[in-house]
C-alpha cells in the first residue's frame, strides 16, 4: 500500500487505486494525552476514538509513504506532529535493541520507503534543514523506515513536487 | 538573584513525570521559582507572565522524537506574543529510552526557536530512562543533576547535563519489560495481550 499524508489540501490526480491520500487538515484529530492506554489498556487501539484511528492503521500497512508537512523549528508543524503522536498504537510498550539503541517493539508495521517533503512560505535556512534531517534520521529508527528521502520546498512549489513523486509511484 | 518560571510542556501535565521533575527542581532551587502547566486555554496568560522572570525552564518529555505538540503550539503562540523583556530559556527533557542522546533533536529544536526569536539559550538537562527512573534507586542520580541544573541557572553559568539509569541496554530492556508488564497487569492484561501485533482489529 502507498500512502500520502499531507497537512494541507493538495490538488493532485491519483490514478492508481493502491495509493491512498489523506488530507490531515480536514480531519478531527485530538492531541495524544500520553495515557499509555494504547499500550496497557487496549493494546493497538487508541482510547480517543476520533479520526486518527482511521489513519494510523494505514501508516502501519504502507510500504511506500509520503509525508507532506510545513516545517517549524526544524520539525513537523502541529497538524502532522499531532497525527504522528497519535500513531503510537502501532508500537508496543516493550523495548528492543535496534543498532545498539533502545526502541519500542513494532506491531504489524511494514518496512517503508519514505519520502518526506518539508515546506515553508519562505526559504528554509540551512540550520533548520539540518535539524529536520536529524529528526527524520531518528524517525527512521522509530517508524520502520527502510529507506528515506527528504525534500525541502516552498509552499508555492509544493503541489508540483508532490505530483512528481506520485508520478514516480504510478510509473 | 533572578527568578525562574517553570513551564511544564507535557501533554499529561497534571499526572506527568515532568511535574515530578519540576517538583524536585522547586524543592532544590535557591531562588524564587514559580510553576505553570501549559493548558489549551492559558497560552496568552503564560506569554504575559514571561516578562516577570529572568529565566524560563521548560520541562517536557520527548514525543515522537521531537517536542510534544502541546509545547510546540505554545511556542507558536509565544512567537506571536513575545514578552517585552525576554528571559533566558533552559530545558529539562526526558525520554523513556535508555539513551539520553535520543533527546538531542528536541534540544536542537528549542535552540532554533530561541535563535529565531531572540532568546538566549541557557542550560539543558537530558534524562534517559525517564519514564521509570524516579521509581528506582537511580532517582538519586536525577536529583543530583537537577540540583546542578538549578545552580547553573541561578548563577547564570549555563551548562549541558545528562543522566540515565546506569544499566546496560540488556538489563534496561529486562527491567522495562517488568515495568510495562506490571503496568498492564494493573489493567487486567497479560503480557501476551499487550504484545498483540494487531492494530485496530
Amino acid at each position: 500500500m502507498k500512502l500520502i499524508l499531507s497537512d494541507v489540501p493538495l490538488k493532485i490526480q491519483i490514478k492508481n487505486d493502491e495509493i491512498k491520500y489523506v488530507d490531515l487538515s480536514s480531519l478531527n484529530i485530538a492531541n495524544c494525552m500520553g495515557c499509555f492506554g494504547c499500550w496497557t489498556k487496549t493494546p493497538g487501539k487508541c482510547v480517543i476514538r476520533d479520526d486518527a484511528v482511521k489513519v494510523y492503521p494505514n501508516i502501519a500497512k504502507s510500504d511506500e509513504l509520503l509525508y507532506v508537512s510545513r516545517i517549524k523549528y526544524g520539525g513537523y508543524d502541529s497538524v502532522m506532529k499531532t497525527m504522528l503522536e497519535r500513531a503510537i498504537p502501532v508500537q508496543q510498550a516493550f523495548i528492543r535493541l535496534v543498532n545498539g539503541e533502545t526502541h519500542h517493539v513494532q506491531r504489524a508495521v511494514s518496512l517503508k520507503n519514505a519520502v518526506i517533503i518539508a515546506y515553508a512560505c519562505k526559504q528554509i535556512s540551512d540550520e533548520e534543514r539540518e535539524v529536520f534531517k536529524r529528526l527524520i534520521a531518528r524517525n527512521a529508527r522509530n517508524m520502520n523506515f527502510k529507506h528515506y528521502r527528504i525534500m525541502f520546498t516552498t509552499k508555492q512549489q509544493l503541489e508540483d513536487i508532490v505530483a512528481n513523486e506520485v508520478q514516480k509511484w504510478e510509473a | 538573584m533572578g527568578s525562574i518560571m517553570i513551564i511544564n510542556g507535557s501533554p499529561r501535565a497534571i499526572k506527568s513525570n515532568s511535574k515530578e521533575y519540576a517538583a524536585i527542581f522547586l524543592k532544590n532551587c535557591k531562588c524564587k521559582t514559580t510553576y505553570f502547566n501549559i493548558l489549551k486555554t492559558n497560552h496568552h496568560e503564560l506569554c504575559c507572565k514571561l516578562k516577570d522572570f529572568s529565566d524560563v525552564l521548560f520541562v517536557f518529555p520527548l514525543y515522537a522524537d521531537a517536542l510534544p505538540v502541546t509545547l510546540l503550539n505554545f511556542l507558536k503562540t509565544l512567537e506571536q506574543n513575545p514578552p517585552e523583556k525576554k528571559p533566558v530559556i533552559s530545558i529539562l527533557i526526558n525520554c523513556g529510552f535508555l539513551e539520553y542522546r535520543q533527546n538531542d533533536v528536541a534540544v536542537e529544536m528549542m535552540k532554533l526557536f530561541c535563535k529565531q526569536n531572540g532568546y538566549r539559550f541557557g542550560s539543558v538537562l537530558k534524562i534517559g530512562s525517564g519514564e521509570a527512573i524516579l521509581n528506582t534507586p537511580f532517582k538519586i542520580l536525577v536529583v543530583r543533576k537537577i540540583k546542578q541544573l538549578s545552580h547553573s541557572i541561578v548563577r547564570a553559568k549555563y551548562k549541558t547535563l545528562h543522566t540515565r539509569m546506569t544499566l546496560t541496554p540488556k538489563m534496561f530492556i529486562r527491567a522495562s519489560t517488568v515495568y510495562w508488564t506490571n503496568y498492564g497487569k494493573r489493567n487486567g492484561l497479560t503480557k501476551q495481550q499487550m504484545e498483540t501485533m494487531n492494530i485496530e482489529e
